[in-house]
């Protein structure tokens, strides 16, 4: 495999009263850009694939110049061999699914019938090959995107939200065709997302994009902790993330439990080592605020905990040991619970509304 | 009904005409229709407007402009002349040229609507794809452009069929060498040859209306959205 560790950015990029600047070393197999929309995210893989040129700055690929303002260097597009697939699709509409994915092959490769097999095997497109895009659907488009952006042979491969124009379900059945992707290519992979859980899914390594510039880097369970995560969460729906270490687990009895400070959640059954960490997500949404302990209620988490911030909006913030949970509560609710700042609740979460983020696929 | 071999004349002088514009035309007007949809540039607006002007002005001051330029006197014409002899002005190249420039706005602007119809992102993947700048207008551009070229191609050859004044102005109307259908349905009209008249304008109706039909009939890039 080519060093990864040899993806260089440190450039900036001026469009109209946006400013995108950069200056990090992607070292991991898959990076992920995590940003909410407008945080500079597509721009970042234009000028990597060499769309955009940055204003100034230089982008190298292991010891390749891409771009440099100072040596007057901008490699065309055409010439940097980096499969791309875009957020939606971008399928020619006049080619069928297999020419759309034997366009980027080299003449040679374009002739031999099984060039694309792997590609066809992985994405689980053999039998649409013949079809239009308009035939398709979204899913599918994908798919097909993926495979086209792979059968060039790329030497790095960005990926544009690739999920977002999918709804949940379509989603989830996408993630696993990208995980066997990370590990039948021997390529990097620069994932670029507004969804954490996609980025928890797949990435090694983060970074978070906020207003064109890099807030947070590190470990993806590492920048959740990062407060310039909290509006991106928001805007996915998926508003708290932990990762956990594992106490127990249970296949008879169905559980697992993970540990907050001194208490425990119970989540779903899941097949791994006792004290490796695990990242969940629980929407705000799902989480009761009670005033007493016991209750006789089917849930099996009631865990205890401070109300530390009400804003004026619905959505109250609650300390359990070190960690922030965030609810959502009608204002009838809390007007009626009197919550306020530094009053003892208990949050009743469900063990089937924890969330397992990552995906071993 | 029967048509007169001089009528025969001027009919296929009229379709050899504008086909051979078509040819010539036909490259430069896919560069000029290609700039003017996706390129920017500073200026670009008066190059728009030089390109589209005879389809506002008069035909025949187009073709008194021409007539200008290319006879003995003028700077094309004089060159021409001085360096090869040749005299372009009251030939059937003169009707070509007369042709081609009142029929180019027309081209182009099918030309560029369809162009402009192909979303730049499918351009962008291409390139990502490995593909130079011309495999990507041969291989994307051109053929999601197609139904707007096509219905330029047709909409250009059919006004180079009828093309009256400036054909009149820098040819002439001479029987057998410069005189069009058009030009010969305007000798018939003068002359009170009402039968040759009517024949003449059915012909001509009919290659119109032949024209626009396909165009309406097999395009989603139909000739009133050309010119909007």
């Amino acid at each position: 495999m080519k060093d990864i560790g040899s993806i260089s950015l440190d450039f900036s990029i001026s469009l109209g009263n946006f400013k995108l600047e950069v200056d990090c070393q992607l070292h991991q197999k898959v990076t992920a850009f995590l940003g909410a929309s407008g945080s500079g995210k597509t721009t970042l893989l234009n000028c990597i694939c060499g769309t955009f040129a940055p204003d100034q700055g230089v982008i190298t690929f292991g010891d390749e110049v891409l771009y440099s303002y100072d040596m007057k260097i901008n490699v065309p597009s055409n010439l940097r061999r980096f499969g791309y697939v875009f957020q939606e699709g971008h399928l020619f509409p006049h080619l069928t699914v297999e020419q759309n994915i034997r366009y980027g092959q080299s003449r040679k490769l374009r002739r031999e019938k099984d060039s694309i097999s792997q590609e066809i095997e992985i994405l689980e497109i053999a039998e649409l090959q013949n079809r239009y895009p308009s035939q398709l659907s979204g899913g599918q488009r994908q798919r097909v995107a993926i495979a086209r952006a792979l059968a060039m042979k790329p030497r790095l491969l960005l990926m544009d939200e690739p999920l977002a124009s999918l709804d949940g379900g379509l989603k989830s059945r996408i993630i696993p065709y990208i995980h066997h992707i990370k590990n039948a290519y021997e390529i990097p992979i620069i994932y670029v997302t507004h969804a954490i859980s996609e980025a928890m899914a797949l990435a090694d390594e983060a970074y978070l994009l906020s207003d064109g510039k890099i807030a947070a880097s590190g470990e993806p369970h590492q920048i959740l902790t990062s407060p310039s995560v909290l509006p991106i969460a928001n805007l996915t729906g998926v508003e708290n993330i932990f990762n956990l270490p594992v106490t127990s687990s249970d296949q008879q009895k169905g559980i697992t439990e993970l540990e907050i400070g001194s208490q425990s959640l119970v989540v779903p059954y899941m097949d791994v080592e006792i004290g490796e960490r695990i990242p969940i997500a629980i929407r705000a949404e799902d989480i009761i605020i009670s005033l007493e302990p016991n209750l006789p209620i089917s849930a099996r988490n009631i865990l205890r905990g401070k109300v530390d911030e009400v804003d004026d909006q619905v959505l109250l913030s609650i300390l359990v040991e070190e960690q922030r949970f965030s609810v959502k509560i009608t204002h009838e609710a809390r007007e009626q619970l009197q919550l306020c700042k530094g009053k003892e609740v208990y949050c009743v979460i469900k063990a089937n509304a924890v969330n397992l983020l990552w995906n071993e696929g | 009904m029967r048509i007169t071999p001089e009528e025969v004349t001027a009919l296929l002088l009229s379709v050899k005409v504008a086909l051979f514009s078509l040819v010539v035309m036909f490259p430069l007007g896919l560069l000029v229709g290609w700039i003017l949809a996706k390129r920017d540039f500073p200026g670009k607006s008066v190059i728009n407007t030089i390109v589209m002007l005879p389809l506002v002005l008069p035909p025949v001051v187009s073709g008194y402009l021409l007539l200008i330029l290319l006879s003995r006197n003028g700077p094309i014409g004089g060159i021409l002349y001085d360096l090869f002899k040749i005299e372009i002005v009251f030939s059937q190249f003169a009707v070509v040229i007369a042709v081609s420039i009142i029929s180019f706005p027309l081209l182009v602007r099918g030309i560029m609507t369809g162009i402009a119809s192909v979303p730049s992102e499918l351009e962008d993947t291409a390139r990502t794809l490995g593909a130079t700048p011309i495999r990507v207008f041969f291989t994307v551009t051109l053929p999601l452009a197609k139904q707007g070229i096509i219905a330029g191609v047709i909409l250009g050859f059919a006004k180079s069929l009828g093309e009256f004044g400036a054909t009149l102005m820098v040819a002439g109307n001479i029987p057998g060498k410069t005189q069009t259908l058009a030009l010969s349905i305007f000798s018939a009209v003068q002359l009170g040859q009402d039968i040759t008249v009517y024949r003449l304008v059915f012909i001509s109706t009919i290659l119109a209306f032949i024209a626009i039909w396909i165009t309406e009939k097999f395009q989603s890039t139909s000739i009133s959205k050309i010119l909007n």
